[in-house]
């Protein structure tokens, strides 16, 4: 699914944002990447999703390696990702229903398949009542679980959502991380970016992926909640 | 094709949201590219009219000679023959005076009553003789050297005004596609740049979810082509009144002058400026696609 050797990334600005990154993450895998505020959570998405490349060192997402070279490639491959943005990159003056089609209109789907994909997604994120109020009239939450409806309404191979958890209260923090995890099944890998540790701590089946100054540690807990540290 | 043909009404709305977040420059782009398509169709239109009176009138080269007064009949007619007998004519015949008066009468239409100020018929006989233009300087030389002929007279002096008015209002025109084609770009380009800025944001959420540079750049040609096309109407409904009016000022004011079909000539002008219209329209919106490939929110 996800294969990092090595990996560095080195901004034009000289900033060391990532370095030698070691990573294996598996079909159907749940991760959580955490970290301090500028730890290079966003950064290693960022890698994942070829908005940037590594300076040195070998990645590979989805079976295809991600050079800038290969950046054709890497927009198709990006069609099998479901992006949940930080800042929800919802676009103004459509409706919920609209900001969610157009995630799938590129995908060689059926037009009547679809609507009904955006309305079973808009229905699973607790949304279907709002699939025609324009995006701008939503609250923060509800905008985000359109942002995850776009997402998840493309049946991604992936799902990378940056910081889901931000600028909500605890309550509605889990209700939305509970809303991603359930995401996750044996052909779909969940990546969820948080700097609230504490909201995840209880979480078992997953691998935690700890970032601290670009350098990551691995940790993988089993339904047993036992720690694997690697 | 499938998909392009399914997301049809998509583009289309996009196109029409991308001209309504800019709509006074768009519509002024919209009325200038008509103008500067108006004016190309009038260049063009003059240098067509102008190639088809010379087709035309280059049909029906002639030269008429004229003989002494003297002249009986036999000797006219010897001079029809020896007339016939020259390379490159093709017919020749006498003409009366009352055919020569009748033609100016026709010719004049509805001012032929000046004609009745001569108490009698002011028109000579002369022998008409067409021929092929390109020999006609030689024939000239020919049918004046002819015992009994007074003078010749002929219309290369028309032609070749004509044909010089012509050659300019061509370069004219070499000189209008070009300007109303660079113009057309800039104009188009610009629009579709602006477009492209205003819409960047959901530029860049559409390719950071992998969407092809066809699929977000389709909305944006259909833009331009709105554009010329437009302006490509706007202009033919012009014309098209112009040259209506104008062929009516000329039939009656100008009968002898052959104008080809003002029908054909309208429905030739639309097919023309339509297609330069959506060549320009395709091109200034690749051109300002591909002009915003480093920008922000580039396709």
């Amino acid at each position: 699914m996800i294969e990092a050797k090595g990996v560095s990334l080195r901004y034009k600005d000289g900033t060391l944002a990532l370095h030698n990154v070691n990573l294996e993450i598996k079909p159907g895998e749940l991760v959580y990447i955490t970290g301090p505020s500028g730890s290079g959570k966003t950064s290693l998405l960022k890698l994942f999703m070829g908005v940037e490349y590594p300076t040195s060192g070998a990645l590979k997402v989805l079976g295809q390696a991600m050079f800038r070279r290969e950046a054709m490639k890497i927009r198709k491959l990006r069609r099998k990702i479901g992006p949940v943005f930080q800042d929800f990159r919802l676009i103004e003056g459509r409706t919920a229903m609209e900001n969610v089609m157009m995630g799938m209109r590129f995908l060689g789907i059926p037009s009547r398949q679809i609507k009904q994909n955006a309305i079973s997604a808009l229905a699973r994120v607790g949304l279907e009542h709002k699939a025609y109020s324009r995006v701008e009239n939503l609250s923060w939450g509800e905008a985000q679980r359109v942002s995850i409806a776009r997402a998840v309404a493309r049946k991604p191979a992936l799902i990378l959502a940056d910081e889901p958890t931000g600028n909500l209260d605890h309550a509605n923090a889990l209700n939305i991380l509970d809303l991603l995890t359930s995401f996750k099944d044996k052909n779909t890998t969940v990546i969820i970016t948080t700097h609230a540790t504490h909201l995840i701590e209880d979480q078992k089946n997953a691998t935690f992926v700890r970032v601290n100054k670009g350098n990551i540690s691995i940790e993988r807990r089993c339904e047993s909640n036992e720690e694997l540290l690697i | 094709m499938k998909s392009f043909l399914s997301n049809l009404g998509y583009f289309l709305k996009e196109a029409g949201r991308i001209v309504r977040m800019n709509l006074l420059s768009n519509i002024f782009s919209f009325l200038g590219t008509g103008l500067v398509m108006f004016i190309l169709g009038m260049i063009i239109s003059g240098w067509w009219i102008g190639s088809q009176m010379i087709e035309m009138l280059q049909e029906e080269a002639e030269i008429s000679a004229y003989f002494s007064e003297n002249s009986d009949r036999d000797e006219v007619q010897r001079l029809v023959e020896k007339i016939k007998a020259i390379d490159g004519v093709w017919q020749v015949r006498l003409v009366e005076e009352e055919e020569a008066y009748s033609r100016m009468e026709d010719v004049l239409g509805e001012e032929a009553h000046i004609l009745e100020l001569f108490d009698d018929n002011p028109f000579e006989a002369f022998i008409e003789v067409r021929i092929h233009l390109d020999k006609m300087e030689e024939i000239l030389e020919k049918v004046s050297a002819l015992d009994g002929i007074e003078h010749v007279r002929d219309n290369k002096g028309v032609l070749q005004r004509l044909q010089s008015i012509t050659n300019a209002l061509k370069a004219l025109g070499l000189l209008a596609i070009a300007a109303v084609g660079i113009t057309t770009l800039v104009i188009v380009s610009h629009m579709i740049r602006q477009g492209i800025y205003n819409n960047r944001e959901q530029i860049s959420t559409l390719k950071l979810l992998g969407a092809p540079g066809s699929f977000i750049g389709f909305p944006y040609i259909l833009v331009g082509l709105m554009l010329t096309l437009g302006g490509g109407i706007l202009a033919v409904a012009l014309i098209s009144f112009v040259i209506s009016r104008g062929y009516d000022m000329v039939s009656v004011s100008l009968p002898f002058i052959p104008l080809p079909s003002g029908k054909v000539l309208v429905t030739d002008l639309t097919r023309l400026l339509l297609a330069i219209s959506a060549f320009l329209g395709i091109a200034g919106s690749l051109f300002g696609l591909s002009s915003t490939r480093d920008a922000e929110g580039s396709v």
